[in-house]
């Protein structure tokens, strides 16, 4: 992939996990810190952060770190936020729109040792430190209850991301975004980047899905038997 | 030489962009249709700072400049043009109060205007003509500490739902420019043109009868009121229909694009007979022309240029982005066949459009003269 050539934008569920960290904050003060992982191009994803008003941002940015899979991915995040002085709540959105993979929150959720909720259509805070989480379930949902720090993987349901204002885009070029590489957060070298990846990629190839249809006549009975048959010559069954 | 825009023009870029998507893709056509003023979506930009973007900080705006202007109305006309040419006429009429205002008028109306709770139009044209503005017989007496004036403006952007408007009337043999409020008694806007685009600006007359306005109204010196009109409608209103020309152009490209890519005839999109993609290449190469000649007007001001230094730049843009937008619009009706000319695709609409922008803050005639004189000089 030559990622220097595709435009460098904030996950597009990751900013509705944004906003819903600004309007946590409205509500009960606090700040919120951005953090992102990625070559130097990422930090226009942060700028586009800061822009929407967000306290700080860090940019995870080191040859270390490069061609990590989900799981070196997450344990470079778990490791900054671990550096973080205080983290009540960590927000993501519940997949990336390149590989879709879903498994960075839940692992992050493991290195941190907090749960970890994901498909979240609603947050409802029922105190300050205890949340009533809508989540997304086969074709329904659950509500379930956690209690502060948590991770939780929201989805793009759960609110319309802010546009930022000019105010807000001329503050953000000026703002500082700290530049973090393994050796600031302590990273273990053989846990992060492709070292710590057990995720090798042989082919990337486009799938084509195809349905081939077989139309069987008869009897109920029949062509019934007659599906099993051709399931079981198949290997399906 | 550096064309790169800055990060934070990128990120307006975006932002405006998505905000065009968000809240006037979805119902433009209805908009076109219903030909009402965008007063909830105006209210929006206006949280977004839009529509302070070339007024100072301290008085509401942010300052962000003249040529992050210039890419927000693209943005915005690409979408829908009478929002692009809401910032074309609103903001000449803010420049000129802040170039050419008191101290107070600055505090008292600008913060209003930045936040899209007063909405200002400018004044010049008349039923004698707009081009030559000898032509204007609306006269301005002075009766102790106020002006008396009388006259009637025609053509008028924003008359019907102006709060504020700057007008031009003779003051002796010599011209000046004031500042009216609608509530002032012999304030009349009596007649909507019905225009066929740019469907959600009211045009119309401005009628004023015995209007008395205070000494102090007065923009800029007596007499020199041509001079502060031609400075706004240069820096401000010439871009801006650049401005809306360019991102119409661009809005019937990509339907354009959109459309050749889709339509399968002889076995294949049309995009792929070469009679379409030579149409296409055209608009492509006249939209980038347009854009740099309008990025290039833009940031000349940008440099602290005066309008009337920057003047055949501004004119060159304002020909040509409001010629191509016309163009490129027929020439997508073109590659659209029988379905360019159906309303849901909008190109007719853009086409609409395209014909108010060839007199709009001048004609192309008079933009013409510009350039000619600067060649000649």
């Amino acid at each position: 992939m030559e990622r220097e050539r595709a435009p460098a934008i904030i996950n597009l569920v990751g900013r509705n996990a944004l906003e819903e960290a600004l309007r946590i904050r409205e509500r009960f003060s606090g700040s919120v810190t951005v953090i992102t992982m990625g070559p130097p191009q990422a930090r226009k994803a942060l700028e586009e952060a800061l822009a929407m008003d967000v306290d700080a941002a860090i940019h995870l940015c080191d040859e270390a770190f490069a061609r990590a899979d989900t799981l070196a991915t997450a344990q470079a995040l778990a490791y900054a936020i671990s550096k973080l002085e205080h983290s009540d709540l960590i927000l993501c959105g519940d997949a990336t729109i390149d590989s879709g993979t879903g498994q960075v929150p839940i692992q992050l959720a493991e290195f941190l040792k907090l749960p970890c909720i994901f498909d979240a259509d609603e947050l409802v805070f029922e105190d300050e430190r205890g949340l009533l989480i809508k989540r997304r379930w086969e074709q329904g949902y659950i509500k379930v209850r956690t209690k502060l720090p948590a991770v939780i993987a929201v989805t793009a349901k759960i609110n319309q991301p802010r546009l930022p204002n000019v105010s807000g885009i001329m503050a953000a070029i000026r703002k500082e975004i700290k530049k973090w590489g393994a050796a600031d957060i302590g990273a273990d070298l053989s846990r992060v980047g492709l070292e710590g990846s057990p995720t090798r990629f042989f082919q990337i190839s486009e799938f084509h899905a195809e349905r081939q249809g077989e139309v069987f006549q008869g009897s109920p009975e029949e062509v019934i038997n007659m599906a099993i048959d051709r399931l079981v010559k198949l290997e399906v069954l | 030489m550096d064309f790169s825009l800055t990060r934070e023009q990128e990120i307006l870029r975006d932002t405006v962009r998505e905000f065009a998507q968000r809240e006037l893709a979805p119902q433009a056509l209805a908009l076109d249709e219903k030909g009402e003023f965008l007063h909830d979506v105006i209210k929006k930009t206006a949280e977004l700072g839009l529509i302070g973007i070339i007024t100072s900080k301290e008085y509401g705006g942010n300052g962000m400049g003249h040529l992050a202007r210039m890419i927000m109305i693209e943005e915005l006309s690409r979408v829908y043009a009478s929002l692009g040419f809401f910032f074309q006429t609103g903001q000449i009429g803010m420049y000129l109060l802040e170039n050419f205002g008191t101290d107070d008028m600055k505090q008292k109306y600008l913060p209003g205007l930045c936040k899209g709770e007063l909405i200002i139009a400018t004044a010049l044209t008349e039923p004698g003509g707009g081009s030559d503005p000898s032509t204007i017989t609306t006269t301005a007496e002075l009766d102790g500490d106020e002006y008396v004036i009388n006259g009637r403006k025609v053509m008028i952007s924003e008359a019907q739902v102006c709060d504020l408007a700057i007008i031009v009337a003779k003051t002796g043999d010599r011209f000046s420019t004031f500042l009216i409020e609608r509530e002032n008694q012999g304030f009349d806007t009596p007649r909507r043109e019905n225009y066929p685009g740019l469907r959600s600006i009211p045009v119309g007359d401005i009628a004023l009868t015995n209007c008395r306005v205070p000494k102090s109204n007065l923009l800029g010196q007596e007499g020199r009121g041509i001079a502060v009109a031609i400075t706004g409608i240069g820096a401000v209103g010439r871009t801006g229909v650049a401005g809306v020309g360019l991102g119409t152009a661009e809005g019937c490209y990509d339907a354009a694009v959109k459309f050749a890519k889709e339509r399968v005839l002889y076995g294949k999109p049309i995009a792929e007979l070469q009679a379409i993609q030579h149409m296409l290449v055209d608009s492509n190469l006249e939209i980038e022309a347009a854009r740099w000649l309008c990025y290039r007007a833009a940031w000349l001001l940008d440099q602290g240029v005066s309008a009337r230094d920057a003047g055949d730049d501004i004119a060159r843009c304002k020909l040509y982005a409001c010629n191509i937008a016309n163009q490129i619009a027929v020439r997508a009706i073109q590659v659209m066949g029988g379905y360019g000319t159906v309303p849901e695709y909008e190109i007719v609409r853009r086409l609409n459009d395209s014909l108010e922008l060839f007199t709009a803050a001048g004609t192309q005639e008079i933009m013409k003269n510009t350039i000619g004189r600067s060649i000649i000089s």
